[in-house]
């Protein structure tokens, strides 16, 4: 067992963690923190995507002690008390959810992908959720969503 | 950077949070896990099961094989469905036991499991299983499984048939064929595929020994379904078991039923008092999720001179996978037939279907279940005549549409459609898919290099009747001011709450974020179905609706002392209580009540409402190109008759995703098997 340090939605966290424990077991098993779903083996269906130090990672595919000293924020971190962040806004008013499995990942992956592309085209958001999968919408109402809550963050202040 | 809001559906608030509540969420202090140990042959007998390894590894609990398994009582899996073969015969069953006695039958088939402290420990464990194969011949291709030089899989089962079904009148049907001036005939391949929900499939059991009920969490589709299923698998009786999923992560079909995983944990509960958890990895699920479709359907048409429809005749193939587990009879038989002249009209219609085995994982409900499969080859049968004969395609299948004064239409095999307006649906896909325009997009295509095509097809399915005569719902006001209403239907994402919701606030005029939705509450006992073959909203929520009628009675006297009017005065219209020129809201009626008399607000609503006929047109359009072979999707066209709209955000969202996974089901999905080590 190996102690690590994470930060995670701005709380410091100390955990044993197994070597071969993965980042995404950690998180949902050692830190209750369930809104990280896993819905594959393989890495290809993007629901357990977080941010690591700012950039949306699959946190099945980094191990536990990869992350010692990261800064994390899952789904659970995004809205400040009561007040919802815009991608969670705009996911729900755009109907971009439907079973809800694969929306914690659909969320953060957006959120990683408007923090390096505020204003994306159509192919970028494409590309940019090409890591993420979902059953249930089709997607059209997912790609509405992401650009709902791009221009809601940009109309918003800093 | 943050913002307040109501959210769009009742569903969305946990679910975007990370509040959600989905099976693997679940997690007892003490509780074990368990691992599958599967067949890695799809066709084997096991010659020995060393196990001692698995049971002394650290942490291990117990390790379950058949032998445990059956001396605690377990079942099989259901086979809920059986039919008459076309001479009357009974249908031969191979029902799949939990685990694999002495014969694995397919790659993914459970042959023992672990139970250890922690998912980890479990799985390590279970790699020190020491399991002897005599690997047999393995029979996968549905074609080839009845010839007498295939292996035959189980010792009842000859030829490897399960049963031969047939649906109509062959006489009337060959005499049109005899007389016909065009004949065309078409095999199409509905290939077998997974439906992959994205939550996996997982069960948490936990035992309470004082009551005798073992709490289930698992996604479902509806209690009573998955309750039965996992009783008869079990061997538990169904009153001792609760079932119970806040959050279903999709279905599609696949949730219906227990599988190995549900009984054995109920048994592993039961037999240590402390929660059991399974979660499946996606791999292990490609192969032991029942998979869908797998359906080979060989139509034949025959037209007069003038392009009318004289008869259909389908001889179709049916593979069942490894054993007749849940719906894949029902799918070979019922819903293969009861619309197989589509939105024709036909004068003479008759199937044969075989359902045989093959060493493949079995098949059960996905996607419509069979329906969609008939409705695609009805459609590709007409189109292939009338490009075999030199008839318009369009014109073709307009000549023969059952005509909209025809209704309700009874098929020439004896089912009843309700309705189906196929030339306005038709008219309003041709105009918006522009398929006027099409020509001349094509040769702009071919200009640069590509192919472009365009595809159209009518459907009409039957939606699911039920297995339960008929559905109920209870209302019960609690003393908060929330109306709680508990069915049977349990949603997996289509927003069972939000739509039921609406449906209460226009009947009952009270307000839809004051209704909660629950699926499952044992304590209400209701007769229902579960969700499935498109029938939640009007099956479930027409006894919403009569809930919310009878619920209107038992208001009725308080609004009357609310507005001080004689009760005989007072009538419901548009969402308020009127009489003599004054009114009051139901919500200021009952708000004004005190607690116990709010709590004794409550009613049972029930409805029967038998099966429905969807229907539409949709037409693709697609470029090629010809170098790469990739295909663009440029536009899709859906025009669907859903019959009264509820939540028109939430059905475009349903038939995005119904669309989506058509276009999966054409380009990504296909299970494929072979013998060989190619595919």
């Amino acid at each position: 067992m190996t102690p690590i340090s994470l930060n995670i939605n701005g709380n410091a966290h100390t955990v044993e963690v197994q070597d071969r424990a993965l980042l995404a077991d950690v998180l949902r098993d050692n830190l209750k923190l369930t809104g990280t779903h896993i819905g594959c083996d393989t890495s290809q269906c993007g629901c357990c995507t977080i941010l690591m130090n700012g950039d949306a990672v699959k946190s099945c595919t980094v191990l536990a002690v990869q992350a010692d000293g990261a800064r994390i924020t899952t789904i659970e971190g995004l809205a400040k008390g009561p007040d919802l962040h815009p991608i969670q806004v705009a996911f729900s008013q755009c109907h971009g959810l439907q079973c809800g499995f694969c929306t914690p990942g659909m969320i953060m992956a957006t959120a990683g992908l408007l923090s390096n592309t505020p204003q994306p085209t159509d192919a970028q958001i494409h590309e940019g959720l090409s890591g993420n999968l979902c059953r249930c919408t089709g997607y059209i109402h997912i790609v509405e969503s992401v650009k709902q809550a791009a221009k809601a963050m940009q109309e918003l202040p800093v | 950077m943050n913002a307040r809001f109501t959210p769009s559906r009742q569903e969305d608030l946990p679910l975007i949070t990370g509040q959600g509540h989905f099976t693997a969420d679940h997690n007892y202090p003490g509780m074990l896990h368990a691992y599958v140990i599967r067949s890695m042959h799809a066709h084997a007998r096991i010659t020995q099961l060393n196990l001692d390894a698995v049971r002394a590894y650290p942490g291990v609990r117990w390790v379950a094989t058949a032998e445990n398994l059956n001396a605690l009582g377990a079942g099989t899996i259901a086979n809920p469905v059986t039919v008459k073969g076309k001479q009357g015969e009974d249908q031969i069953q191979a029902l799949m036991p939990l685990l694999a006695e002495d014969t694995v039958r397919f790659v993914g088939q459970p042959i023992a499991m672990v139970f250890a402290v922690s998912a980890l420990g479990a799985q390590d464990a279970a790699e020190l299983a020491e399991i002897e194969f005599e690997v047999l011949e393995a029979s996968v291709d549905p074609d080839k499984t009845t010839l007498s030089t295939a292996v035959q899989l189980h010792p009842n089962a000859p030829r490897n048939v399960s049963v031969h079904f047939s649906s109509g009148d062959a006489e009337p049907v060959n005499a049109a064929f005899a007389k016909a001036a065009h004949t065309s005939q078409l095999r199409v391949l509905s290939q077998r595929l997974m439906g992959v929900p994205m939550e996996p499939r997982a069960v948490v059991a936990i035992h309470d020994a004082a009551t005798g009920v073992t709490t289930v969490h698992t996604p479902h589709q509806g209690i009573l379904g998955m309750r039965n299923f996992l009783a008869m698998a079990s061997g538990a009786s169904p009153e001792s078991l609760k079932i119970d999923a806040n959050d279903v992560g999709g279905s599609f079909g696949l949730r219906g039923g227990a599988y190995t995983e549900h009984a054995a944990l109920v048994l592993a509960a039961r037999q240590f008092g402390c929660a059991v958890s399974w979660v499946g990895s996606r791999s292990e699920i490609f192969l032991s999720d029942w998979h869908g479709r797998a359906l080979i359907l060989n139509g034949e048409i025959a037209l007069d001179a003038e392009g009318g429809i004289l008869a259909i005749r389908f001889k179709d193939r049916v593979d069942a996978g490894a054993y007749n587990c849940m719906m894949s009879t029902f799918i070979g038989t019922r819903n293969l037939s009861i619309t197989m002249g589509g939105v024709y009209q036909v004068p003479a219609l008759y199937m044969e279907s075989e359902v045989v085995y093959t060493n493949t994982t079995p098949v059960s409900a996905y996607r419509g279940a069979g329906r969609p499969d008939i409705a695609y080859a009805i459609e590709r049968l007409v189109d292939f005549a009338a490009h075999e004969h030199g008839f318009d395609p369009i014109a073709l299948r307009r000549k023969n549409f059952i005509p909209e004064n025809a209704f309700p239409y009874k098929t020439a095999n004896g089912s009843t459609i309700d309705t189906c307006l196929s030339g306005k649906l038709l008219d309003r896909a041709l105009e918006l898919s522009d398929y006027a325009g099409f020509e001349k997009r094509r040769a702009q295509s071919v200009s640069q290099g590509k192919y472009r095509g365009i595809g159209l097809s009518t459907f009409l399915e039957a939606s699911g009747a039920g297995n339960a005569p008929k559905d109920q719902a209870w209302g019960e006001f609690n003393a908060n001011g929330f109306l709680y209403v508990y069915g049977v239907t349990g949603p997996s994402g289509q927003g069972h709450s939000t739509s039921f919701a609406s449906i209460i606030e226009k009947a009952l005029g009270w307000p839809a974020d004051r209704v909660r939705y629950e699926a499952g509450n044992a304590k209400h006992k209701l007769l229902g179905n579960g969700t499935g073959g498109s029938r939640s909203l009007y099956g479930a929520g027409s006894a919403i609706l009569a809930m919310c009628h009878k619920m209107l009675e038992s208001i009725k006297p308080h609004a009357s002392k609310t507005l001080g009017v004689d009760i005989d005065r007072l009538h419901f219209e548009n969402g308020v209580w009127v009489a003599d020129g004054l009114s009051v809201s139901t919500e200021t009626v009952v708000d004004a009540l005190a607690s116990e008399e709010k709590t004794a607000l409550n009613a049972l609503g029930e409805a029967s409402s038998g099966a429905t006929y969807p229907n539409g047109c949709h037409i693709a359009e697609v470029e090629i190109d010809p170098t790469t072979g990739v295909t663009d999707l440029l536009h899709y066209c859906a025009v669907d008759d859903l019959g009264q709209v509820i939540s028109p955000q939430l059905d475009r969202g349903q038939v995005h995703g119904g669309v989506v996974q058509g276009w999966d089901k054409r380009f990504v999905n296909r299970w494929c098997t072979t013998t060989k080590a190619s595919c």
